[in-house]
């Protein structure tokens, strides 16, 4: 053993004594891979993989690695990550099994979970490296929202959990770890930041042209060349079910390790529709001379028909789906001439055209339903598949894969208070499997632990569970589970909503609030390496109690109102004294106010016998002269 | 030396009219939709349309903020998925035009803030750049003294303020004092202000920075109309204002090159074109009106690469100086500010009126406090015996009158 360690350390070491010399393991492969589906659907599959060895990384030079994210992967001291965007629902009952076995594949909307290595300093206090994480998630977060145009920066504590079952890493994190410790020449013996898994979820995040920009900037050839120039925003978004994933993760063989970024995009694209003319993509019907009649049954008018159904191949070519062709390989790829670009399996007795420019490697070994074709450089290719009525005969199929596992999931209950979760899951096989179910639960909705019910011949194994906190932390349920052979399980529980507080609505309320999706992890059976298969349910969406948002200022306004009229009479009645009428005190001023009341009233009176006096009536009351003049002044008073 | 100063010199001869009309040295540009769901297609329309334009015209992508409060090009109600398109024809995707091959070079699309995070406080703190430090530096507004900002808002509005996603609002005096933020920490050389919105003309009548020219497509008590509708896309797909502008800009900025003036540009908004009042604020810039009207569109709408020289030495020498001028502008202002309350007084007189208020107030107060003792219980004394006073009189009286 030693003998074999001393030249393995000497090779580690070598990078350290001279790195100028590049290591050969700059690496950029890219690959389509191109399955048409059951009901007139194409599954396209792109994958691009390139790698950097871990002392370039560090050394910050970088080929095909996409430096603006290197340098946010170092700054945040991310070991290995996963992040995924992802539209739509792959229909397990017609497309079987889910490619790349569901390992690139995301739940509705936004899903990020990557290894961090903790405060690396050897924190002593306690909490103090949970802390360190959580701010380089939080800096991860942000900042990849930035690079992405993705609002993941919505992806806090509320939102993250660590998952303990669900995932583990892909890449060798450890080894990868110690080369990274030996390049950037931190001490030896200095205990390492253990690495904590965090995983977030936006299900609401909307999947755009936006994202796909900053994805395909990624790549070396950025869309212009190779497989990525068919990436089309309209064509991508508008497939049934696609997902984008970026994965990062350490790859070590032989003590040489290296950082791979693995991009991918998948998708299933309706055929009819992708191939509908941009400018007019509203169906509208054939024109007569256009349509197939089915002539066996008659109709009564001359300019309709009877549609005949076609059973059969229908056309398809690469540019009339994708809306252009390939524009050559990709210049800077790296693969060898052994390697194959595009993959096509289709049934053996398909009809295939290449169309190129230039003559086309490719290679479809006999009897099989898998093609291998290889792009000229620098000269479009494009894929042609006439229509072909079905053989009658024999019936040629592409055979589908089933599923390890059926899973949906549902909201039962009704009314704004209470609810339940309903998940089926099925087993086809003949032989029973062990699940990892993960549901990530935001904290307005309260499950009740107590009614959780895993019914049917399921077993619940295991379970972590860690509560809510209102407005801090979401729900993290994840159950082990054994589902039998041939079986269904059915998990349940009710919960209870949640009320928000007013400013904690969006602007879109009454549209109900995401649940994210739920993460179905089938572990492999013993003896089976790797990680076995992932499923994920669809995202719901819970109905909240919504206010009136106007409701506010009505309340406002009517609250205010009452206490005006109640306040006002209440207080009026408790600083008033009541008493008796012959009791009320007269007043120091009483008698001098009668006074003056008395004298204008005789006033009043002797200017009524004035006046009286001057229209020749009798005067009734007699004054003395004193009062008189007063009048004569007050009436001169009165007329100015 | 000589021979490396020669070319430079010749550049410099070369760069010196330019130069000379700008003096500014990046571009950026903030453009901003505010209203969510689909039948508000138009100003997600609007706003992407501001975007392609100032991006034909030479701004980069990281130098253009886009706000965009809901998706339109993937919503399930667009029939033309990934596509967004602001007129009839459909000729121009607003959202990527990369499937035409001869505009390759656009290059996608950049959203900055988008969904839930188009708030009022988001766009105030870009404004004023307070950001916690993990913010991207893709969502900061980093410009400086000489960044010439165009600010484009749409959505719905009223007298004073506009509508942010149907759930909040800004009103012109939040802008007003953000602009005065960003004057004061030197963000900005000159900054024009667009708002395409009913009653738009209100929302800048508050401002006070200086540099700001602001310009609106609509008088107080006016709406803003939209301009036509798509049968397909089954919603109105621009507003009016907002479409001739860019029919002008598509039709006499053809390259980077174009000497237009602003004057030109808000001409064209005739009342019978955008059927409403569109305003224009240029007492704000230097030079008023006619410095503002003779300045090129492309100061707002294009993008300069200027290179700011520092002298070295010199500078340095000159650099506490030149702040204490603008200490000084500052103080000046400031003291401006507050002779608005007294407005139409000579600046002189009431700076010296205003420390005789204060002196007196002052004396006064020391009088108040020097005769304390004595006056209060003088009066206090005076007042109690005036009513005591009163009460024997009244008494007095009301004894008499039973015995009357």
């Amino acid at each position: 053993m030693k003998l074999l360690n001393l030249p393995a350390a000497l090779l580690a070491l070598l990078p350290l004594i001279n790195p100028g010399i590049a290591l050969p393991s700059n690496n950029y492969t890219e690959h389509l891979h191109l399955r048409p589906l059951p009901g007139g659907s194409l599954y396209a599959g792109f994958s691009f993989t390139s790698t950097t060895p871990l002392s370039s990384y560090v050394a910050n030079n970088f080929r095909y690695f996409p430096r603006a994210l290197a340098q946010i992967l170092q700054y945040t001291h991310t070991a290995e990550l996963h992040l995924r965007f992802a539209l739509g629902r792959w229909d397990d009952e017609s497309w079987g099994s889910r490619p790349r076995d569901g390992l690139r594949e995301g739940g509705n909307g936004v899903e990020l979970w990557a290894w961090l290595e903790n405060g690396g300093d050897g924190a002593k206090v306690e909490g103090e490296e949970a802390r360190a994480a959580e701010e380089r998630w939080s800096d991860l977060v942000n900042s990849l929202s930035g690079l992405f145009c993705a609002s993941l920066n919505f992806v806090d504590s509320g939102k993250t959990i660590q998952p303990v079952l669900s995932f583990s890493p892909e890449g060798t994190l450890e080894a990868g770890q110690q080369t990274r410790t030996n390049f950037t020449g931190e001490k030896q013996g200095e205990k390492q930041g253990e690495l904590r898994l965090l995983h977030g979820m936006l299900p609401h995040e909307v999947v755009c042209t936006e994202n796909l920009t900053p994805f395909l900037k990624l790549l070396p050839c950025k869309g212009k060349a190779g497989i990525s120039s068919l990436l089309d925003g309209h064509k991508l978004f508008d497939a049934n079910w696609q997902t984008m994933s970026v994965d990062v993760l350490p790859v070590c063989h032989d003590g040489e390790c290296e950082l791979e970024i693995q991009q991918t995009v998948d998708m299933v694209l309706d055929v009819e529709r992708s191939m509908r003319p941009r400018e007019s993509p509203i169906p509208r019907p054939l024109p007569m001379e256009d349509i197939l009649c089915d002539e066996d049954k008659s109709y009564s008018g001359h300019d309709t028909c009877y549609p005949k159904h076609f059973d059969g191949e229908m056309e398809w070519s690469l540019e009339r789906i994708f809306g252009r062709p390939i524009r050559g390989s990709c210049p800077l790829s790296t693969a060898t001439s052994d390697d194959f670009d595009v993959t096509l399996e289709v049934p053996a007795d398909r009809n295939i055209q290449v169309l190129a420019e230039a003559a086309v490697p490719q290679q479809s070994p006999a009897n099989s339903l898998i093609r291998h074709y290889k792009l000229p450089e620098g000269k479009d290719f494009d894929l042609f598949l006439p229509q072909q009525p079905q053989n009658p005969s024999e019936p040629q199929q592409l055979p589908l894969e089933q599923p390890p596992l059926y899973v949906s999931r549902q909201m039962t209950g009704y009314g704004a208070e209470r609810g339940g979760m309903h998940t089926l899951i099925r087993n086809p096989h003949p032989y029973s499997q062990r699940v990892v179910y993960l549901e990530s639960l935001p904290w307005f909705l309260r499950p009740y632990m107590h009614t959780l019910k895993v019914s049917g011949n399921g077993r619940l194994k295991n379970m972590y569970y860690t509560p809510l906190i209102d407005r801090k932390r979401g729900t993290q349920l994840e159950l082990l589970l054994e589902i039998p052979a041939e079986s269904t399980v059915e998990l349940t529980y009710d919960f209870e909503k949640a009320i928000l507080r007013y400013t904690e609505y969006p602007p879109d309320a009454n549209r109900g609030f995401d649940i994210p999706a739920a993460v179905v992890r089938v572990l492999p059976t013993q003896g089976e390496e790797g990680q076995g298969q992932y499923l994920r349910t669809t995202s719901l969406l819970l109905p909240l109690p919504t206010p009136d948002f106007s409701m506010p200022y009505n309340v406002i306004i009517l609250t205010s109102t009452v206490i005006a009229l109640g306040f006002g009479s209440v207080f009026n009645l408790l600083v008033r004294r009541f008493v008796l009428a012959d009791e009320v005190p007269v007043s120091p001023l009483a008698g001098l106010v009668g006074r003056v009341k008395e004298r204008i009233g005789e006033l009043k009176a002797k200017l009524k016998g004035s006046a009286e006096v001057g229209e020749g009536v009798e005067r009734k009351k007699a004054a003395n002269g004193g009062p008189r003049e007063a009048v004569g002044d007050g009436s001169v008073r009165k007329k100015k | 030396m000589r021979v490396f100063n020669l070319p430079a010199a010749l550049l410099a001869l070369l760069a010196g009219p330019l130069l000379a009309t700008a003096v500014h040295t990046s571009n950026w540009a903030v453009l901003v939709s505010t209203s969510r769901f689909w039948f508000n297609y138009r100003h997600l329309a609007n706003t992407l349309s501001l975007y392609r334009t100032v991006k034909r015209l030479g701004i980069p992508d990281n130098q253009i903020i886009l706000m965009l409060p809901d998706d339109m090009a993937c919503n399930p109600r667009n029939t033309f998925t990934g596509s967004v398109f602001n007129d009839k024809s459909r000729l121009l995707d607003l959202y990527d035009d990369k499937g035409a091959l001869e505009n390759l070079g656009m290059g996608g699309i950049e959203v900055d803030y988008r969904g839930n995070e188009v708030t009022v406080e988001n766009f105030i703190r870009l404004l004023t750049d307070r950001w916690p430090s993990s913010h991207p530096h893709s969502k900061r507004l980093m410009t400086g003294p000489q960044s010439n900002i165009l600010i484009y808002m749409t959505g719905h509005g009223g007298n004073e303020f506009l509508k942010f996603q149907d759930s909040e609002e800004i009103s012109s005096f939040d802008l007003a004092d953000a602009f005065a933020q960003m004057y004061e920490k030197k963000r900005y050389h000159e900054m024009l202000f667009m708002i395409d919105t009913c009653q738009a003309n209100t929302m800048y009548n508050a401002f006070y920075s200086p540099g700001v020219l602001a310009t609106g497509s609509s008088a107080k008590d006016q709406s803003s109309y939209s301009h036509h509708a798509d049968q397909d896309v089954g919603v109105a797909v621009i507003d009016r204002w907002t479409y001739f502008y860019l029919e002008f800009l598509e039709t006499y900025l053809n390259s980077t090159a174009s000497d237009v003036r602003l004057g030109e540009l808000f001409d064209y908004q005739t009342f019978e074109r955008v059927h409403s009042d569109a305003g224009v604020r240029y007492d704000l810039l230097d030079g008023g009106e006619l410095a503002a009207r003779n300045k090129r569109v492309l100061d707002f709408f294009g993008n300069v690469q200027g290179v700011e020289i520092e002298d070295g030495v010199k500078n340095t020498q000159l650099d506490w100086k030149k702040d204490l001028e603008a200490l000084q502008k500052l103080a000046a202002r400031v003291e401006g500010e507050q002779e608005d309350v007294g407005a139409g007084v000579d600046p002189t007189i009431a700076t010296t009126a205003k420390t005789d208020t204060v002196h007196q107030s002052k004396v006064t107060f020391d009088m108040a406090q020097a005769s304390d003792s004595f006056f209060k219980k003088i009066a206090g004394a005076a007042s109690l015996a005036v009513l005591g006073g009163a009460w024997m009189a009244s008494s007095a009286l009301t004894k008499q009158s039973p015995v009357k």
